[in-house]
């Protein structure tokens, strides 16, 4: 019994060093389920207090730009308001609550970019919820806590988002590489599909996350091989500004519990 | 206790810059500089080998809530530190324990640059493919470790010059 102490303690610094990689690495492993809220992440109350004071003082250099922005999509709300006919005023229409939040801390330049903002479980927000702005998708809702939460951005390899053409409406998925924050990757595209550069691309409505037609981006550049059934590469310049967020919308699918439900009994 | 207190300080300038300032900053691409592991560089090295290996776990944790990645600088930061004696030996003569602390002041700058240098070196690329986590990106990878380590190195010598002038005064 001795002789174990003894040798636990002759290698006590490999032992400490051993058990705090594992739990460096239990914490990363676990970033794979999605599902799973995760504590260290800065949606907490506290860190997020620290960044949201920090981002009060950035602010005031961002505030003309921020109105001028305001005052511009009010003006585009105005003119679509003027433009609906009535009878849309259906349940489709209204199936979806925007919630507006404001970013507190923005990231576009890691491998895995998560942003985060001010509002939390106690304005409704859940894990899964889609991020948009004026401009197009941001990303996806991932950890909440009361008063904040993080946002797992477009610019993150763990997001995935399915997509279509306006023109021909084939179906895509949408990834990012890691290497510039303006263009993302389409995944998926069979060879036949005819594809232009300039092509509109959008959120189709296979995913229970994004409503259907929300702006993506455009083609920029495509590669294709004659031997393989897929495009090679096709590369999309993002609609939305990544280095230039200030506050976004949180989509909240009010159907989405039965849609969940109706489509979990076939499984 | 003196002595405490300036490491205390130092991991909170140390923690501060890098989340509010350096997290915030896109220099020409993809390149992060993370200059708070200067804070596990500079314990004294009498310190007990399992006190820095905790501490380093500490910061690397601070880091990784706030910038919502994970366990890839604690995991990063505990290896830079479980390093740092083996590499403290190869720049000093008894392997540093003859050493109050560690600066430029009492290794010199040449030997302060490869000590601080191979210790970054090891931090940047560890952390950069435990964030990539698939080797399919493994030159783009590559050169952004490359890159990070040389701002980040950069960065560390600057702010350890300015503070051991400080104290020379």
């Amino acid at each position: 019994m001795r002789n174990l102490f003894a040798f636990f303690f002759r290698y006590h610094v490999f032992f400490v060093f051993i058990l705090l990689e594992i739990t460096a690495i239990g914490m990363l492993i676990q970033t794979h389920h999605y599902q799973y809220s995760r504590f260290a992440s800065s949606s907490n109350s506290w860190s997020g207090q620290i960044l949201e004071q920090f981002n009060n003082v950035t602010d005031y250099f961002s505030l003309k730009k921020i109105n001028r922005l305001l005052a511009e999509e009010n003006a585009l709300i105005r003119n679509r308001n003027l433009q609906l006919p009535a009878l849309e005023e259906n349940i489709y229409k209204n199936q979806h609550q925007y919630i507006s939040a404001k970013i507190i801390k923005n990231s576009y330049n890691k491998r895995n970019n998560y942003l985060t903002i001010n509002k939390g479980s106690m304005h409704g927000i859940e894990n899964g919820m889609g991020v948009i702005t004026e401009d197009g998708v941001v990303g996806i809702i991932r950890d909440v806590s009361p008063n904040y939460a993080t946002v797992m951005s477009l610019l993150n390899k763990n997001t995935i988002i399915s997509t279509r053409f306006i023109k021909s409406n084939h179906f895509g998925e949408l990834i990012w590489d890691g290497k510039s924050h303006q263009f993302a990757q389409l995944n998926s595209v069979e060879k036949y599909v005819p594809v232009n550069v300039g092509d509109s691309l959008v959120t189709n409505s296979f995913s229970n996350i994004f409503p259907e037609g929300i702006t993506l981006g455009t083609v920029n550049r495509f590669e294709r091989d004659e031997n393989k059934n897929f495009y090679t590469s096709i590369e999309v310049a993002l609609s939305v500004d990544f280095s230039n967020l200030n506050y976004i919308y949180v989509l909240k699918d009010k159907l989405k519990d039965e849609r969940m439900k109706l489509e979990s009994k076939n499984e | 206790m003196n002595e405490i207190l300036q490491h205390t300080i130092r991991f909170f300038i140390l923690a501060g810059i890098q989340i509010l300032v350096l997290n915030n900053v896109q220099i020409s691409g993809y390149i992060n500089p993370f200059v708070y592991i200067l804070f596990i560089m500079l314990l004294p090295p009498k310190m007990p080998k399992a006190i820095v290996l905790i501490l380093a776990f500490i910061m690397g944790f601070t880091i990784d809530v706030f910038s919502d990645s994970y366990g890839i600088h604690s995991s990063a930061t505990v290896l830079l530190a479980f390093l740092r004696p083996k590499v403290l030996a190869l720049v000093s003569v008894k392997g540093g324990e003859d050493l109050e602390a560690i600066g430029i002041k009492q290794l010199r700058i040449n030997r302060f640059f490869t000590y601080s240098g191979i210790l970054c070196l090891i931090h940047h690329f560890t952390l950069f493919y435990l964030e990539a986590f698939r080797l399919n990106e493994f030159f783009d990878t590559f050169l952004r470790a490359l890159y990070s380590s040389v701002i980040s190195i950069s960065m560390m010598i600057l702010i350890e010059s300015l503070f051991s002038n400080q104290k020379s005064r």
